[in-house]
């Protein structure tokens, strides 16, 4: 019967189908949204083309405006990476949010109370820091979700609204700038605990100015940590346990992995991976914390995490469409009466759209390859 | 402690407390037809923006049916996804969330000029006090003074609720489709129809809370102003092991656990707090309450699985 099933000329390798599969529904979904967004930009009495072509010439025309995108897609990078390691796992870390709050706090206080040190150590320091306090803010639902069964959705939640009141009292309290009294933020942190600006590192300034664009080393950082990811998930003994307990937990377990240990373990990573988040927004632009930093970050996560497959190398093209859409919002509002809200719309579309495309190809897929095989064996 | 602060506490935990339970109350529909919910929270956005501007142009009655009518039509997406498209409950929720903030955003944008909220102010219902309860002694009386009539329409909604689940053909059906969607349909129970109205009454519900959120405690619509309370609802249904009158029990202490950091900040012991640890209580007390509890309880058998006959 395998002799058989091997001359059979019409099945294809399964990763060749998996692949065309997933740009089909990548594409109807696009399709899909874009078209819902010209209906939306037409009720408006706009031309939708304008409008897109607007979108793309802001995050493109000149060498900086992609800098800007790129800068945007850096902290997506992170907390879509996230979002993915824990649902491989079958897990949904929804906490990303507050746990990049609760790191980029650890990140200050790191870098306000060890100033002295130089770049070479402290820099890493402040970095360990911020992984290890999301960390730690990760480790409480992974805990209670192995040992009582509380859902990591709820206490993730909570976890988050946690986040926040602890975090104002850190700005407002121990943190606190004493030179400052209006702003509620730290003190500036030593220049020895900021990321330096890519284009400055590469002598590009003059085409990138690094006054406006905030584009650091943590964007290749990105990109390397995503290889790193990658190779965790599909090259190691814990991707492969992950992978198990998130396909088929009864099975994994039948197989002698820990369902529990490998969740945990996989949880911390992805709190450890948020604490990445917040990075850019402090130490590569603000240069401190300030009770107005950026939010949202996290959520935006889950959205490039579904859109980018929950795969490493998908990640960072979504994290890059959506920087581009974050840029062509500025596009929108001095070219168009539209409100750039539409832009937001248009993400949500498009993630719904995503989520049921690929559910639809993938059901397809698996009937034809169910259908294909039963020929074989016939 | 002087009682009167516990009495306001109380009145505001009330209020709270109709929120909580009126999206729990939707969430028991959906998920005893077998649809896991986690978009509560979106649909409750939903509900704020468009139960603000319902009243602002027709009163606070019409904002109450324009944000049920909202969170209605929103949660026809979640059950498009879930059942007719078979998406994975919790993505489809998770989904749902990320993008009623947008969508909010541009209603927002819409209707008041600016994304973020509206103008303050808006107006609400005429309260009312409670005979008897609202002269108990001690300040506790307090409790049942002002209060929104809204908040008893909550606690009357448990009669209609309880006769729907258990007596009446649709609701048994609806349980029947969360339970053993298999043997439902191999009964001629069709599915999908019920799976479809479980959702929608959990996204009218969900409306109506986040629009008398908008109304009765903040006076207008703002971004994020739902903070995790369709979460709470949520938690309040586990803790509620899916039953109206236990998950009524849930929606008051996480009611009450709400009004603690607005009512209750100059209590002993609370008051040795600094104030934003104060504001972590309502949190640290569903997250204890839920890992204490979900050991014991028992979901809906169906709850989250797509049921895979056929979709006539």
């Amino acid at each position: 019967m395998a002799t058989e099933a091997a001359t059979q000329p019409r099945i294809r390798p399964e990763w060749i189908d998996f692949l065309v599969a997933q740009l089909i529904a990548l594409a109807g979904a696009f399709a899909f949204a874009a078209l819902i967004g010209a209906v939306i930009v037409i009720a408006y009495g706009e031309d939708p083309l304008f409008v897109y072509r607007t979108v793309w010439a802001f995050g493109t025309s000149r060498p900086q405006d992609f800098a800007i995108v790129l800068e945007n897609a850096t902290p997506l990078i992170y907390s879509g990476l996230a979002v993915a390691v824990a649902f491989k796992a079958g897990l949904f870390n929804i906490g990303v949010e507050g746990q990049y709050i609760v790191g980029m706090a650890a990140a200050a206080a790191a870098a306000l109370t060890l100033s002295g040190l130089p770049t070479v150590l402290l820099l890493p320091l402040v970095i360990v820091a911020a992984m290890t306090g999301a960390m730690l803010w990760a480790a409480v639902p992974a805990v209670l979700k192995v040992k009582t069964g509380a859902h990591e959705v709820v206490t993730t939640i909570m976890m988050n609204g946690i986040a926040v009141s602890l975090v104002a009292w850190l700005i407002l309290h121990p943190l606190r700038s004493d030179v400052t009294t209006t702003d509620l933020r730290t003190e500036d942190f030593p220049a020895s605990a900021l990321v330096p600006n890519l284009a400055t590192s590469l002598g590009i300034e003059d085409v990138i100015p690094d006054s406006i664009v905030h584009l650091t080393w943590l964007f290749p950082i990105a990109l390397v940590v995503c290889v790193t990811v990658w190779f965790m998930m599909f090259r190691t003994r814990l991707g492969y346990e992950v992978r198990a307990v998130g396909s088929s937990p009864g099975s994994a377990e039948a197989g002698g992995v820990s369902i529990g240990g490998t969740q945990i373990k996989i949880f911390l990573i992805s709190g450890a991976l948020a604490g990445l988040v917040g990075l850019n927004h402090i130490l590569g632009d603000t240069g401190y914390l300030g009770s107005n930093y950026e939010t949202g970050l996290g959520f935006s996560g889950i959205a490039v995490a579904f859109l980018g497959r929950n795969h490493p190398a998908g990640i960072p093209l979504a994290a890059i469409l959506f920087g581009m859409l974050l840029r062509g919002q500025d596009g929108l509002a001095i070219l168009t009466e539209l409100p750039i809200e539409i832009l937001i719309i248009l993400q949500g579309i498009l993630i719904l759209s995503v989520v049921v495309a690929y559910e639809l190809v993938s059901r397809a897929l698996a009937r034809r390859r169910q259908a294909q095989l039963g020929q074989a064996a016939s | 402690m002087p009682l009167i602060d516990l009495g306001a506490a109380i009145a505001l935990g009330l209020r709270y407390f109709t929120i909580i339970y009126l999206t729990g109350l939707g969430g028991l529909f959906s998920e005893r037809s077998g649809i896991v919910n986690i978009g509560l929270e979106g649909m409750m956005v939903v509900g704020t923006v468009m139960g603000a501007w319902g009243t602002i142009a027709y009163g606070p009655v019409a904002g109450l049916v324009t944000g049920a009518a909202a969170g209605l039509l929103f949660s026809l997406v979640h059950a498009l996804a879930t059942v007719t498209f078979k998406v994975d409950h919790i993505v489809s929720g998770v989904v749902i969330n990320v993008v009623a903030i947008g969508l909010a955003r541009f209603l927002s944008q819409l209707f008041f000029g600016q994304a973020t909220q509206s103008d303050p102010g808006i107006p609400d219902f005429a309260t009312i006090n409670i005979p008897l309860l609202s002269s108990l002694p001690l300040g506790l009386g307090q409790a049942f003074k002002g209060m929104s009539p809204v908040v008893l329409v909550a606690f009357l909604m448990t009669m209609p609720a309880l006769f729907v689940l258990n007596r009446t053909r649709f609701g048994l059906r609806l349980r029947s489709a969360g339970e053993n969607p298999e043997a439902a349909s191999s009964l001629g129970v069709r599915i999908w129809p019920l799976r479809y109205a479980g959702v929608a009454i959990s996204g009218a519900l969900a409306g109506l809370a986040g629009a008398f959120l908008a109304i009765e405690i903040n006076g207008l619509f703002r971004e994020g102003q739902t903070q995790g309370l369709g979460f709470i609802a949520l938690a309040a249904l586990i803790l509620g092991n899916w039953q109206p009158l236990r998950l009524m029990a849930g929606a008051l202490l996480f009611g009450i656990a709400q009004a603690i950091p607005l009512r209750l900040q100059d209590a002993p012991v609370i008051s040795l707090l600094p104030e934003e640890f104060i504001r972590m209580i309502p949190y640290v007390i569903t997250i204890i309450a839920i890992a204490g509890f979900v050991g014991r309880v028992q979901p809906p058998a169906a709850a989250g699985r797509a049921y895979e006959g056929a979709a006539t």
